[in-house]
């Protein structure tokens, strides 16, 4: 995984430019502002899946696309945060989003536990301990079954005024907005928590901070001399990738309202890899293309072929990973980046002579 | 005590099985440099291959070679068209993981479009009998393994150290930019040797399907403990792959007996040895120390 294109700003800037830069912003807000009221309920739940999906592979691209640390572990964080989420509720009776907050702290712990072993184990051999770990989670959970439920699953439950008395009922997103469904209501919810943990990611990574974990990443030791803390920042960036996906997780189990070892298996932590390598490992919008592509694909494609035939989602999915590191290891975005430099070098070449014909370079 | 031996040398039959998958795993690292974490589901499809040769009314033994012919092609296959292109390992780790996961996904997808999602049920091939060893009852499957697996060993090391192939293959492990400098053909190589593993996987899998039913993710336990024998014994040696199969083996199977946190967990042993390994000596016990230049 070649370097992210931080490219310098086009040297002469027209409001034309501006405003193909803003446009696909207002397209996208559009849409996404009107997607709830346009598909039925069903489709409604299954996008806020998609956001869960996404933010775990916002974590995961922040460890794995930016700072070069591969795991393929992260549907066990995502696991803690839906575990911790339910279990903070159930039995603690802590309030929902207050769940949410708690999640991310307690898998920012297990990151940084996670984190600590990585100083030493690095590239393949870090990708096959996080491997184990996502192979022994499910089994976790049935070990702790006293706590988790184990294979009978955890009913997420508060205490809820139900005909004149205080009852255990399953947990319910109400939607406190006289508009709106309780599907829409989640869905803006989870938007909005969606949108603030890209922008503070992306924040993240163009602040100082963000170009240390880019440093780590292309080379240590080079790193290290310029004066970054290495060990540190690989650490912190362990924690904060997990609590990410573990605020996935927690949202996970709000959506769901129970839990089950099943959901967590080595699997999801593929597809959360699979989000984050399709959409453009190091962009940063190229985990919640990758989440909506890989929804899109097993929600609404894969649903239309006969049942014989689904597991066939499975081989396309593995044959598409494939065939992206062999073609386009940059993913949607770095493909789309490559074509729009030729584009963009193609113009100015015509237009104009001479060095200013230096199109930005993609190397994504 | 008699508890304690029973245990253990169930323990040291599934050990036998690891170290089978193990040595794939080895061959693998040795001559391409990568862990392979599609073993598991290579096995997978060869034993299927097997199964459907054998439910076809062949006998097992011709099945299972058939399985290993066909999982020697899968394997030789896979390496040609997916893991050759993708270039270096350890320069582009990130890409072989991703190539490895596809190929996980991919042939798991293929084995239940092929032949379903419902497990089905295998004979064990040396029976169901025991026999009865200081009072202490042996079931002829996990002595069986035993023998199969040393089998192997005695094969590959004729191969390794007394043909010219191995030779070449040994080459192409240690520099395999000198090796073809001096005219060794070293794709062919590499693929032979995918080949090879995939095929010794075929036998991990078939003395694994009668116990579990045989389904698509007959290997996915069984290969983080295939990983741990290798972790153990050193990513590229083959005597490791053996003795880490047996010592994950037995750990596996008494530790979950005596410590009731293991209970439902057997993998939780393996997990903590592949990280302590990697920790204090990624070298494990029979490997090559890595040293890199800055």
């Amino acid at each position: 995984m070649s370097a992210t294109v931080t490219t310098g700003a086009s040297s002469h800037r027209s409001p034309g430019d501006w405003a193909l830069k803003v446009a696909p912003w207002l397209v996208l807000f559009v849409i996404l502002a009107i997607v709830p009221f346009q598909f039925p309920s069903f489709r409604v739940e299954q996008i806020c899946f998609w956001m869960t999906l996404a933010i775990a592979a916002c974590g995961l691209n922040l460890l794995t696309g930016y700072n070069g640390q591969i795991s393929v572990g992260h549907g066990a964080l995502f696991g803690i945060g839906a575990y911790t989420t339910g279990i903070l509720i159930t039995e603690f009776g802590v309030p929902l989003f207050g769940a949410t907050v708690a999640s991310a702290v307690v898998c920012f712990a297990a990151g940084i536990l996670i984190g600590l072993p990585a100083l030493r184990i690095k590239g393949l051999y870090l990708a096959l301990v996080t491997l184990a770990v996502a192979t022994l989670f499910p089994l976790l959970l049935e070990q702790f079954s006293a706590i988790t439920g184990g294979s009978g699953g955890l009913q997420i439950t508060s205490p809820q005024l139900y005909r004149g008395e205080m009852r255990e009922r399953p947990i319910r997103l109400e939607s406190p907005v006289a508009g709106l469904e309780n599907d829409q209501w989640k869905y803006f919810v989870f938007l909005g928590i969606t949108v603030v943990i890209f922008i503070l990611s992306r924040n993240l990574i163009k602040s100082r901070v963000g170009r240390s974990l880019v440093a780590v990443r292309d080379n240590e030791v080079a790193a290290e001399s310029s004066g970054i803390p290495v060990s540190q920042v690989k650490i912190v960036t362990f924690g904060l990738s997990a609590a990410i996906a573990g605020i996935g997780g927690s949202l996970f189990a709000l959506d769901q309202g129970q839990l089950y070892p099943s959901s967590f298996t080595i699997v999801l932590s593929i597809y959360i890899l699979v989000a984050v390598v399709v959409g453009g490992a190091a962009s940063i919008i190229g985990p919640a293309i990758g989440a909506v592509f890989y929804g899109l694909f097993s929600d609404v494609i894969v649903q239309q072929m006969p049942d014989r035939i689904q597991p066939a989602r499975a081989v396309i999915l593995g044959v598409l990973l494939i065939l992206l590191m062999l073609l386009a290891p940059g993913g949607i975005v770095g493909g789309f980046r490559t074509l729009q430099a030729k584009w963009s070098a193609r113009r100015s070449s015509t237009h104009s002579s001479g060095p200013a014909a230096a199109g930005p370079e993609a190397t994504a | 005590m008699r508890d304690f031996l029973q245990i253990l040398l169930v323990g040291i039959g599934d050990g036998a099985v690891y170290a089978m998958l193990g040595l794939g795993l080895v061959v693998i690292y040795r001559s391409t440099g990568l862990l392979n974490f599609a073993q598991g589901e290579m096995a997978m499809f060869s034993t299927f291959i097997v199964w459907t040769m054998w439910s076809l009314g062949l006998p097992m033994w011709l099945a299972i070679l058939g399985g290993m012919a066909g999982g020697f092609c899968v394997g030789a296959l896979v390496h040609q068209v997916a893991v050759r292109p993708v270039g270096d390992p350890h320069e582009k780790p990130l890409a072989v993981v991703i190539v490895t996961i596809g190929l996980f996904l991919g042939l798991n997808g293929a084995a239940q479009l092929i032949w379903g999602t419902l497990d089905r049920s295998m004979p064990p091939l040396f029976g169901r009998g025991q026999v009865t060893v200081f009072g202490v009852a042996v079931a002829w499957q996990k002595i069986g393994a035993v023998i199969v697996l040393g089998v192997m060993v005695l094969l590959f090391y004729l191969l390794f150290q007394h043909t010219k192939l191995g030779l070449a293959m040994r080459a192409v492990a240690s520099n395999s930019e000198s090796a073809s400098l001096v005219g060794i053909p070293v794709p062919r190589l590499l693929m032979l040797g995918w080949g090879l593993a995939a095929a010794v996987g075929t036998a991990a899998g078939v003395f694994i399907a009668p116990n579990l039913g045989l389904g698509t993710n007959l290997m996915q336990l069984t290969l983080i403990f295939g990983f741990a024998a290798i972790t153990l014994g050193g990513f590229d040696s083959l005597v490791g792959a053996v003795v880490g199969g047996f010592v994950v083996g037995a750990l596996s199977s008494v530790m979950p007996r005596y410590i009731t946190i293991f209970e439902k967990m057997p993998l939780a042993p393996a997990f903590i040895l592949i990280l302590a390994v990697l920790l204090f000596r990624p070298e494990g016990l029979f490997g090559k120390k890595q040293v890199t230049r800055v």
